[in-house]
């Protein structure tokens, strides 16, 4: 159910990609994304979809995590690439009924824009996995703290962002429970239209709020027993050092992105 | 004996309204605990317990009267934070007091939260969470672990901060029989080889049966307190204020009143059998 999704969850492990500097990570990650979408023919998306088996395959996670994370948004996947096949009358025809035609170049372009998102989809999960989400958080914080003027409050989102990751498994196993509780009070959840079925969903959530309030308040108690102040003064265990994995990161970034524009240059545009 | 926490004529309340109508939640107080004991807090619910282990480090502060902390002022808000790195706080719920995703960052928000050094924070959580033996899973999500495990993280958290005096309230309240008992030794390990100061507030007997001093609170006033033979003498008043003894206490206090000839302060079942072995010994 709920627990099967893997988007935003973390894999510990020791690959080279585990040990790549969060700041390096995010940033990378956002330039992989821009440079999959700088990508004009299918030669430049092949070095795209090269490097991030490279990437895959150096993080140590296997396949199958990855796949299952790809899952939930196969129908999106699906769903742009049948309207994308739709969109041009490129190329030769290969399929024409009434104002419906499919032409070569419509599904040249439908396959394009599946392996596009599912490169983007990858990409952005492999950051999630590699990195521990208080790493994540870590790292935007540093990444954004020189903007001075609003220093404390990068600090205040990244603390809140620890938290809500950090209570999301147990308000899963809060929300199972209660959903098992009224279900043996009778309560049935399963049956009846979309009205019904939301109206139904309100015992769940009105017990499941209050003691995300009750929670909350004890976390702030036990929080400030250990002398949280706010992010004045306070140093961090894991210090953040750019080492020789993160140079080698970004050399193969950089020689991906320099490809990709070559590569842009010298072979035809697809869209 | 040197003093950690003093309580001086104490009067607290929880503010309902501003009126005086709310009770007092801790009435006249006047306790002390003094460094390197293991003193437990037993209670039923809603007789001040609680209270007074959040009286301890600044989280409230007394109506009337002072809460000392090595001498200094919980009301004094400059000290609050020295005050909360004296005496560590474990709470009932363990999932309530874990802040980050890995154990090993949770142990280190404390020490992160008073500025300490990168390299001796390292050093820090490495040793907390080893004297609590988590440390083989330093790497784990907290949420993966027993409960009983969690609250060992939690205490790992706090001794990681190195407080003189760790406060545990109702700490093993939400956990298995086995989870009890792994929290109950790691404490008393604390005291015995750290000399950490320990009030263990509980309502389970068995529990306070170990610590060097027993104090008793019933409707916001403390009605018992020494040694655990002298309170578990005291049956009759512990009844009424909805307690219960050990059951081998009161066994042997009934066979002592029937004129058999056992101690009547007994606490632990070996030391029941062992002087029931010696009556008939004498009888045979």
């Amino acid at each position: 159910m709920i627990s099967d999704i893997t988007i935003g969850q973390y894999f510990p492990g020791n690959s080279i990609l585990h040990k790549i500097d969060p700041r390096m990570k995010i940033v990378l990650t956002f330039a992989f994304i821009i440079i999959i979408f700088l990508c004009k023919n299918f030669y430049a998306l092949g070095v795209m979809v090269l490097m991030l088996a490279i990437m895959v395959a150096s993080s140590k996670i296997s396949i199958k995590v990855i796949l299952r994370g790809v899952k939930p948004i196969l129908f999106i996947i699906v769903f742009t690439a049948i309207l994308n096949i739709f969109y041009t009358d490129k190329g030769e025809t290969w399929f024409e009924y009434k104002f419906l035609k499919i032409t070569s170049g419509g599904v040249y372009i439908a396959i394009f824009m599946a392996i596009r998102i599912i490169c983007l989809i990858i990409a952005s999960s492999l950051l999630t996995y590699t990195t521990s989400p208080t790493m994540i958080t870590d790292g935007l914080e540093r990444l954004l703290s020189p903007l001075e003027f609003m220093k404390n409050s990068v600090h205040t989102v990244a603390m809140m962002m620890t938290i809500a990751l950090r209570f999301i498994p147990t308000l899963i196993e809060e929300f199972e429970k209660i959903t098992n509780a009224q279900k043996a009070r009778g309560a049935d959840l399963d049956s009846g239209g979309l009205i019904q079925r939301s109206k139904a969903l309100v015992p769940i959530f009105i017990p499941l709020f209050i003691t995300s309030f009750r929670r909350a308040y004890e976390l702030a108690f036990a929080m400030e027993c250990r002398c949280y102040n706010g992010g004045e003064g306070r140093t961090r265990m894991k210090q953040m050092k750019l080492t020789k994995v993160d140079f080698v990161a970004l050399f193969f970034i950089v020689a991906m992105c320099v490809a990709v524009i070559m590569l842009n240059m010298n072979f035809t545009h697809l869209l | 004996m040197d003093t950690i926490i003093k309580f001086e004529n104490v009067d607290f309340r929880y503010e309902g309204n501003s009126d005086l109508s709310e009770p007092l939640a801790i009435s006249g107080l006047n306790l002390e605990i003094n460094r390197g004991d293991f003193v437990a807090v037993l209670g039923h619910n809603g007789s001040g317990k609680s209270t007074l282990a959040k009286l301890t480090n600044a989280i409230l502060l007394p109506e009337k009267g002072r809460v000392l902390i090595n001498g200094m002022d919980t009301a004094n808000e400059e000290e609050k934070f020295n005050i909360r790195q004296t005496v560590g706080m474990v709470f009932q719920n363990p999932d309530n007091q874990i802040v980050a995703t890995i154990v090993e960052e949770d142990v280190a928000f404390g020490p992160e939260n008073l500025g300490i050094e990168p390299l001796e924070i390292r050093k820090r959580v490495d040793d907390a969470l080893k004297t609590v033996g988590m440390y083989d899973y330093r790497l784990h999500e907290p949420h993966k672990l027993s409960g009983g495990q969690k609250q060992r993280v939690a205490i790992a958290g706090i001794i990681a901060m190195q407080p003189e005096c760790i406060v545990l309230d109702e700490a093993t309240a939400m956990l298995d029989p086995r989870g009890r008992q792994e929290v109950m030794e790691t404490v008393r390990m604390l005291n015995k080889e750290l000399g950490m100061t320990v009030v263990f507030i509980t309502h389970f007997m068995d529990e306070a049966v170990t610590a060097d001093r027993v104090v008793v609170m019933d409707n916001a006033k403390v009605i018992l307190d020494g040694t655990a033979q002298k309170v578990f003498e005291n049956i009759e008043l512990l009844r009424s204020v909805g307690l219960d003894v050990p059951q081998v206490t009161e066994i042997a206090q009934y066979l002592s009143n029937m004129g058999i000839d056992v101690p009547k302060n007994i606490l632990k079942t070996q030391d029941f059998v062992d002087a029931i072995l010696k009556v008939l010994e004498v009888q045979c």
